[in-house]
């Protein structure tokens, strides 16, 4: 009998537009179908496609077949066409732009071709609450490798090896890591995965957990053997329910199949991991903090040294780790440092996830190797910038992070050439913006996210944060003054050098990164007071131009105070005592008539 | 070993060499290098530092160069521990530059402050009139008070909530059940901004009345009831004197040493 699956994305994106009502659907249209058929189709909800833009996805096998933007009522004709018939349904499958065509497979899209899947090879690929799927696809081969053939010396000189780097920003040797821990004094070792993932347009870290939750548990019980811990921890994010759930399942899953618990897969070796939720706090994210969080007391991190490897959860030797870090330890175990070192630039082997978001045609979760261009990501597998606009910067790394300009875009996406170029990797945020938005109004927008989630401890974040946002801010409303710019640059030198934890030390970054690069846009706020992008209302006059317009009337359907009037196929008037300067009819006029005075 | 040090020995550990601004001096390991620098008296400015309550690294007035192969990281004196052949820069202009800025937003926290009034001369700062200083306020949120609180007093203020709106205060900011009056906070803060209130008898502190209680030798007022019970109950029967005001212990304690009676104590021997 002909077996097919359908694989229907719960992840985060998908969920949102109504994914799991078509898994129900489908669950309830194959039943009805009823055994008469010679079809057996099982239906699975699983972890992140990719192309979260055209969500929901569904895809079958083994026809491979993927279709986007599935809605309730295109249910049945799935069923009764691709999985009773084998045909293919033409006006749900991807237009790929690039291609010029629609494309049947996922694999084929233009958005799948330059990525390379390591941390993510199993999200898309597997239910997501299902541990004999993820066995199917080799998993725990890794863990089974490691207890049974490999000495713990020898599993953290492969991680070396390897070259892996942490994935959550910090960009320190992993190998290194696991060796000083395993090698500082004390009995007690705890095994930490940091799930608190919190930049601003990021999700790379919830896609693991939730659809992939036991390489995250594979990874932790590899490290948990190689330097001889018996507990482990998985902090999340409060926020991720599902993650938690899948979690939590996962954990129970792999106990009761001998892969976590008492004596794993028959060796001496005990290892049990639970859930942690984070309290809702940004700096939890930052190894100290997420200490003592879990600890019970107030998530505020604490002066380093004494680093975690030596002094860590309840003063134990610990050893952190990022989500998407945990991803890649099963396949680097199984399938050797040199294939793994073989991916990558110079300095950052392997690969990297990027939430890629903002002004992009293709928003969603990508896996590329280290070493691509910025504009390899963003105009060959985001497909670009949407709607006629203007790629302006692309910010990498969140709120730690900075913007980086058109000139950058063939820099190499790798932890040193961001760093050098005034930005970071972070966790892997990559946050596209177009010319119509402002560096200034930019950078205000992070320091506000970062004024409520430094944790307030130390003076040169808490205080450097609120002098800089209350200047930016000035800026922004036409308040600015002579010496501004260098006021903002120095008082950011100052948090850099003297903040006690990375948050602090990293906030000044979108502030001096947009300073460097878009100087002269800060400089019109202030001095010309106007706002080239035309975001800022209080420097912002719009008009129509009347030589432009053709009078379609399009500006006057979307204008939400009617201050836009005019005869049909004659130029129209804005009354710039109505505007409020939503931008609207700018974003909407077909020939860019609407110009920022 | 050039750089004597001030008490002529070191505490315990593995006897070490740093540089401070180009002299060697010698450390314990395990020492920060702001006690191998104070005890050497190089000036590195704190707030948040107190040798009784250490290890909050908040303030980050005391940090400082450490050059490593060229590289130039910022560590926080206080809390940052020594090592063998470590090299570090107490002054320099970028340090200068970055206590100046800080030591304005601290003005723009308590502006009427005369201990930042005074650092900010040390380092030739003028007060930032760009951005609105906050008149109301006194605090500079150095958490010492609340370090005191947990150390020596009964956990009765904390800060509570986090970032630009964080604070000093007590529990839902009511009169704190658990407070003792006992004043440690008021006696450590770094800039005078709990206020604290004897008069007839009586002290006012954290919206809470005290009765005070007078020194069995000489009479003054010195501590609340609740302070005394407290100190009792925590330090049981070890003999010392907790009728006494802080000025009478010193003086009986010192008399208890002229007079060689701690030696029988110490020594356990049978008095008379």
């Amino acid at each position: 009998m002909l077996k097919k699956t359908v694989y229907v994305c719960c992840g985060t994106g998908c969920l949102a537009s109504g994914s799991h009502a078509i898994y129900q659907a489908l669950q309830a249209q194959v039943k009805t179908l009823g055994l008469a058929v010679e079809v057996v189709p099982q239906i699975k909800k699983t972890g992140c496609h990719g192309l979260c833009q055209k969500g929901p996805l569904v895809h079958i096998a083994p026809q491979d077949v993927t279709y986007i933007h599935v809605k309730l009522e295109d249910v049945e004709e799935i069923v009764e066409q691709t999985l009773l018939q084998d045909q293919v349904v033409e006006r749900l499958l991807y237009v790929d732009r690039q291609q010029g065509k629609r494309v049947v497979s996922k694999h084929d899209w233009t958005f799948a071709q330059k990525q390379l899947k390591i941390a993510l090879r199993n999200c898309g690929e597997i239910s997501q609450d299902c541990i004999e799927d993820y066995i199917a696809r080799d998993g725990y081969a890794a863990l089974r490798q490691a207890v049974t053939a490999m000495t713990p010396a020898q599993i953290r000189e492969e991680i070396t090896c390897s070259g892996l780097r942490g994935r959550g920003g910090g960009g320190f040797a992993t190998g290194n890591k696991w060796s000083l821990t395993a090698q500082a004094p004390g009995d007690i070792k705890y095994v930490i995965c940091n799930g608190d993932e919190g930049d601003p347009g990021a999700f790379m870290d919830r896609s693991i957990l939730e659809g992939d939750p036991h390489t995250v548990l594979e990874g932790m019980a590899i490290c948990a053997f190689a330097i001889r811990a018996k507990r482990g921890f998985l902090y999340i994010r409060d926020e991720y329910s599902l993650a938690v759930e899948n979690m939590k399942k996962a954990i129970a899953d792999a106990e009761s199949h001998g892969m976590l618990g008492q004596q794993i897969l028959g060796s001496d070796f005990d290892f049990s991991v639970e859930v942690v939720r984070g309290g809702g706090a940004f700096v939890c994210g930052e190894e100290t903090s997420l200490l003592h969080s879990i600890e019970g007391q107030t998530g505020e991190p604490s002066p380093k040294p004494p680093f975690p490897s030596d002094h860590g959860l309840w003063g134990q030797p610990t050893v952190i780790n990022n989500v998407e870090t945990w991803a890649n330890i099963p396949v680097i175990i199984q399938r050797g440092a040199a294939w793994f070192s073989a991916i990558g630039s110079d300095g950052s082997k392997g690969t990297k996830v990027f939430s890629l978001v903002g002004k992009i045609a293709n928003t969603g979760l990508v896996e590329v190797p280290m070493g691509i261009t910025l504009r390899e990501v963003i105009f060959e597998i985001g497909g670009g910038v949407p709607r006629r606009r203007k790629f302006k910067a692309v910010q990498t790394g969140g709120p730690s992070g900075g913007c980086l300009p058109e000139a950058k875009l063939d820099l190499q996406v790798d932890f040193d050439s961001l760093l050098a170029e005034g930005s970071m990797m972070g966790s892997g945020g990559m946050i596209v913006v177009d010319d119509r938005t402002c560096m200034v109004e930019f950078a205000r927008y992070y320091l506000t996210f970062l004024s409520e989630e430094s944790c307030g401890k130390c003076a040169p974040c808490r205080e450097g944060i609120k002098a800089m946002l209350a200047i930016l801010v000035d800026i922004c409303q036409g308040r600015g003054r002579e010496g501004d710019i260098q006021l903002l640059e120095e008082l950011g030198k100052m948090v850099q050098a003297n903040s006690l934890c990375g948050l602090g030390k990293t906030a000044p970054n979108p502030v001096l990164s947009n300073i460097h690069y878009f100087r002269e846009e800060f400089e019109a706020h202030i001095h010309e007071k106007r706002c080239p992008a035309g975001v800022c209302k209080e420097l912002t006059v719009l008009q129509i131009d009347p030589q432009l317009c053709t009078g379609c009337g399009a500006c006057v359907k979307v204008c939400p105070v009617d201050a836009i009037a005019g005869e049909q196929r004659q130029p129209h008037v804005l009354d710039q005592g109505k505007c409020i300067k939503c931008n609207n009819c700018r974003d909407r006029c077909p020939v860019d008539a609407i110009v920022v005075g | 070993m050039p750089g004597r040090c001030y008490r002529g020995r070191l505490k315990g550990g593995k006897v070490l060499e740093i540089s401070i601004n180009g002299k060697l001096y010698a450390a314990a390991a395990g020492e920060k290098i702001l006690e191998v620098a104070r005890r050497n008296k190089i000036l590195i400015p704190t707030l948040c530092h107190s040798e009784a309550l250490p290890g909050s690294a908040s303030c980050r007035l005391c940090v400082v160069e450490l050059h490593k192969e060229g590289e130039v990281q910022f560590v926080a004196a206080c809390s940052h521990p020594v090592s063998e052949g470590m090299v570090v820069q107490t002054e320099s202009q970028a340090l200068s530059a970055n206590r100046r800025r800080l030591l304005q937003l601290y003005q723009l926290m308590a502006p009427d402050s005369s201990r930042i009034k005074n650092l900010l001369a040390v380092y030739q700062g003028e007060p930032l009139t760009r951005l609105t200083a906050d008149t109301d306020n006194k605090c500079i949120l150095c958490g010492l008070c609340v370090r005191a609180c947990d150390q020596l007093g009964t956990s009765a203020i904390s800060t509570v909530f986090r970032g630009t709106h964080k604070k000093i205060d007590t529990a839902f900011a009511q009169p704190p059940v658990a407070c003792i009056g006992c004043g440690a906070c008021y006696n450590v803060c770094p800039v005078d901004a709990i206020a604290m209130e004897d008069q007839l008898g009586q002290r006012r502190i954290w919206q809470k009345s005290f009765e005070l209680v007078r020194c069995a030798s000489c009479g003054e007022y010195y501590t609340t009831r609740e302070a005394q019970a407290f100190l009792q109950h925590k330090l049981g029967d070890q003999g010392v004197d907790l009728e006494l005001c802080d000025c009478c212990k010193a003086r009986r304690t010192a008399e208890k040493y002229r007079d060689g009676l701690h030696l029988l104590e110490i020594y356990n021997i049978p008095q008379g």
